[in-house]
């Protein structure tokens, strides 16, 4: 699409040749702004997360339409319109009518940016990022799957929330927007007749600034950048006057406070436990099983990831051991010898087919990770659907919910089990996906994506069997990496379907399908 | 003196076939001609190893991948088409693997890399001051024939996007077969595939293609024919220079978007089996002094090398 190069070659002299390239690569989905599918007058109605109701946050009666307050902002917006720049027409077009889509590939990209292991020192020590000197080295925080799901999940829950809210106050007060009472007004958007105070996109610029520079507290000046440019662009679009911006920045900060106390508290801190309690797990399973995971990495990693995920305070699950799966096979058992014998043969045939499979869902070091790759394929059916801000925000609050919902089983599963990794258990075993720092059943692909798929298909039942195809696709590829069981893989994929059913529920009772 | 001029024409495709990790700078870059309607073949073997990096500017070592070992069988034809236009074509054969013990655990990974073809065209040739100066320039050609992963760095094949290479060569010949020789060439280097469709290069990009930065190369060579023109030596030192690209993150792969820099010096000498001279063997080593974004790395290589008519 972007993907152009022109190769111009000509001959000077009977063999001089050049070539000129033009390199354009896409950096984010670009899409024309669209007409919503539907408006969702009742959405202020439907069940928040973190809030009782869409009434629960007060948000004040604006100024008439025909005070001359607002009269003043609508011709302030309208001078300010006039000037646009052709820079700031890019940034317009870019942020969209749909600006939860583009808040989402900034949290990516910042999951990307920090998804980095911290190296060892000179002695072969390791040093884990630190919260409380975030500049390192190494830098906070290390963005790793478990830590990409609950910063998705926050952003998304919160952005929900304060979309609820305000549609509630949207359709209470029902101020039009600048563009539906001046005809002079041409918006930069589709038109659509929802209310603008106050300003949804507002809630979700303040929201996604607070959220993300609380989770990457390294960005807080690139992120109120962002903000600003985002806010600046409500207004130049022709889309709110100034007091649907406030209400709408004062409204998602108010929630985005919820949210911060709710995860200060969500045990998330303890989660990568110092080395006496890590092996103290390891001990236990070693006593329970006979047999414990060990890091192989040179240093050894004194400490698995997060060791204790598994007991931060999830969304919709009321207890994680409910969705604790069986264990896995005995190291001396028949089902395990035929793994052994599976993986041997995957090494030693490596087919085009399954190495492709094994590096486009590998979403390893710095990427955006599995839970970042499952929110891209959301983003799109939201595009492709034409979803409204609201119904974006629940798509994404509710997957999101449900993939660290998965995480946290599945790092249950993991420390409890402490099962080994083939590079452990197989002599002189070789992969062609680098081998995480942590137990191998069950697989967090695995669960990750089956989660994730369940509340798509739930949401966009046409896609169904596409997404759920995909999280089997998912699963199988840390097979084919080399540092999977096939076990690990399959009961990941029920667990994961397990957890999501708990999130799809709810979501079912928050009154959005009725 | 016919045999003489034989060897003169010798093609001493080695030094210039040099060896960068993971690209390979493929265009032969001496200043020798082979008469019309001679061939020469080589035989080249190549051993690289390294075990420390430059992650951006800082030299590092790295456990996960212990020291990295690459091996490169080379087989390259040279064809005089005319006294003033020869053709060059090779395709290596590039093995990769981490020494025992690791903390990685990666397989290695090996297969043919990339076809390599090149035009030579003497431009000038005249006597000055009592020596000899050359004026050459070759255009170049790569692209990968395989589908090796180009985004497995460090095992990578190569860097696996096309190359067009356009290179100058000048080269002052004394007398007594002292030489000195300067080569200037620009590599326009197309996009590779990788089989994951996001990756961060300094932000984020939605698409398999990764856009391998164009390069400069320089370098500079000292060379002598001795023993009455049976044995040349040369002592070279080569630097490579991306036009743009990215900095291998802290602990991170390398990626094909890097900015790689790297300064390299070498050693190299070739000898002419007597009476006939139409077989030669040749050693050398080279070696990664400074750099960006690339593998400290030391090669070593011998070759055979045999020519003869083919019409």
């Amino acid at each position: 699409m972007l993907l152009r190069k022109i190769t111009t070659i000509f001959l000077l002299g009977g063999i001089l040749l050049f070539v000129s390239c033009e390199k354009e690569l896409p950096t984010f989905l670009e899409y024309q702004s669209y007409a919503f599918s539907e408006n969702d007058e009742a959405g202020g109605t439907w069940k928040p997360i973190l809030i009782n109701s869409g009434s629960a946050i007060t948000v004040e009666a604006p100024k008439s339409t025909s005070s001359s307050e607002y009269q003043a902002e609508l011709a302030d917006m309208k001078a300010a319109m006039g000037k646009i720049t052709p820079q700031q027409q890019q940034e317009i077009f870019y942020w969209t009518s749909n600006p939860v889509t583009r808040w989402n590939e900034i949290a990516l990209e910042l999951i990307a940016k920090y998804n980095l292991i911290p190296g060892y020192n000179e002695d072969g020590t390791y040093t884990l990022p630190n919260p409380a000197s975030p500049e390192g080295p190494p830098a906070f925080p290390f963005a790793h799957p478990p830590y990409a799901s609950r910063a998705l999940a926050y952003l998304s829950v919160a952005q929900f929330d304060g979309l609820v809210s305000a549609w509630h106050y949207k359709y209470t007060y029902k101020r039009a927007a600048p563009y539906q009472q001046d005809a002079d007004i041409d918006y930069a958007y589709e038109k659509n007749t929802i209310p603008s105070y106050p300003s949804d996109g507002a809630v979700i610029a303040a929201v996604s600034r607070e959220i993300l520079s609380a989770m990457f507290p390294l960005e807080k000046a690139y992120l109120e950048k962002r903000e600003a440019e985002h806010l600046q662009c409500l207004s130049l679009s022709g889309g709110n006057v100034a007091s649907d911006v406030a209400a709408g920045v004062s409204l998602g900060k108010k929630i985005s406070a919820l949210a911060l106390a709710r995860a200060a508290t969500d045990g998330m801190k303890n989660a990568q436990a110092p080395k006496a309690v890590s092996d103290s797990i390891k001990a236990a399973a070693f006593t329970r099983f006979g047999w414990q995971w060990d890091n192989l990495e040179l240093p050894t990693r004194p400490v698995g990831l997060t060791p204790l995920f598994g007991k931060v305070k999830m969304w919709n699950v009321p207890n994680v051991l409910a969705t604790r799966p069986k264990a896995p096979p005995a190291l001396d058992s028949p089902e395990f010898l035929e793994d052994v014998r599976i993986l041997k043969d995957y090494a030693a045939h490596v087919t085009t087919e399954r190495r492709r499979i094994a590096n486009f869902w590998q979403d390893g070091l710095g990427t955006y990770t599995p839970p970042g790759h499952w929110n891209r394929f959301a983003r799109d059916f939201i595009v492709k659907y034409k979803m409204n801000p609201l119904r974006s925000a629940r798509t994404f609050a509710y997957m999101n919910m449900a993939i660290m919902d998965g995480g946290i089983s599945c790092w249950d599963a993991k420390y409890y089990y402490h099962y080994p990794r083939p590079i452990q258990m197989i002599k002189g075993f070789k992969t062609i996906a680098g081998t995480p720092n942590f137990p191998s059943y069950t697989s967090g692909h695995s669960v990750f994506s089956a989660a994730a798929a369940e509340v798509l298909a739930y949401i966009f039942p046409q896609e169904a069997s596409l997404v759920r195809g995909w999280a089997e696709e998912a699963a199988i590829s840390r097979v084919y990496g080399g540092i999977h069981w096939t076990f690990d893989a399959t009961v990941g994929t029920e667990q994961g379907r397990d957890v999501a059913r708990y999130t799809v529920n709810v979501a079912k009772a928050d009154g959005a399908d009725l | 003196m016919k045999s003489k001029r034989i060897v003169v024409t010798l093609c001493l495709l080695l030094a210039a076939w040099s060896v960068f990790i993971p690209s390979q700078a493929q265009t032969p870059s001496d200043a020798i001609m082979m008469p019309a309607r001679d061939a020469c073949v080589l035989a080249n073997y190549n051993y690289g190893q390294f075990d420390q990096y430059w992650e951006g500017d800082r030299l590092r070592g790295n456990l996960t991948i212990a020291t990295v070992k690459r091996t490169t069988v080379l087989p390259m034809v040279a064809v005089g088409i005319t006294d003033k236009l020869n053709l060059y074509a090779g395709v290596p054969y590039v093995k990769t693997l981490s020494t025992d013990p690791n903390g990685g655990k990666f397989a290695g990974a090996q297969g043919f890399q990339d076809l390599g073809l090149a035009l030579k065209y003497e431009a000038l040739k005249k006597e000055i001051a009592g020596g000899e100066l050359s004026v050459l320039g070759t255009v170049g050609y790569s692209t990968p024939i395989t589908n090796y992963l180009p985004d497995y760095m460090p095992y990578s094949l190569g860097f696996g996007a096309p190359e067009v290479a356009l290179r100058g060569i000048a080269q002052y010949k004394m007398k007594g077969g002292l030489y000195f020789r300067a080569a200037l060439a620009h590599l326009w280097r197309g996009y590779a595939k990788a089989e994951r469709d996001y990756y961060y290069n300094n932000g984020s990009y939605y698409t398999s293609w990764m856009d391998v930065p164009n390069a400069w190369t320089a370098e500079g060579i000292l060379g002598a024919w001795l023993l009455n023109y049976s044995l040349r030596i040369e002592l070279s030192y080569s630097k490579l220079k991306s036009t743009s690209g990215d900095d291998i993150r802290a602990y991170n792969a390398p990626q094909p978007t890097n900015r790689v820099v790297m300064g390299q010096a070498g050693l190299m000498a070739q000898y002419y089996l007597p009476p006939a001279k139409k077989l030669g063997v040749l050693i050398y080593h080279n070696q990664a002094l400074t750099g960006l974004n690339a593998p400290k790395i030391k090669n070593f290589g011998a070759g055979i090398t045999y020519q003869f008519k083919f019409l």
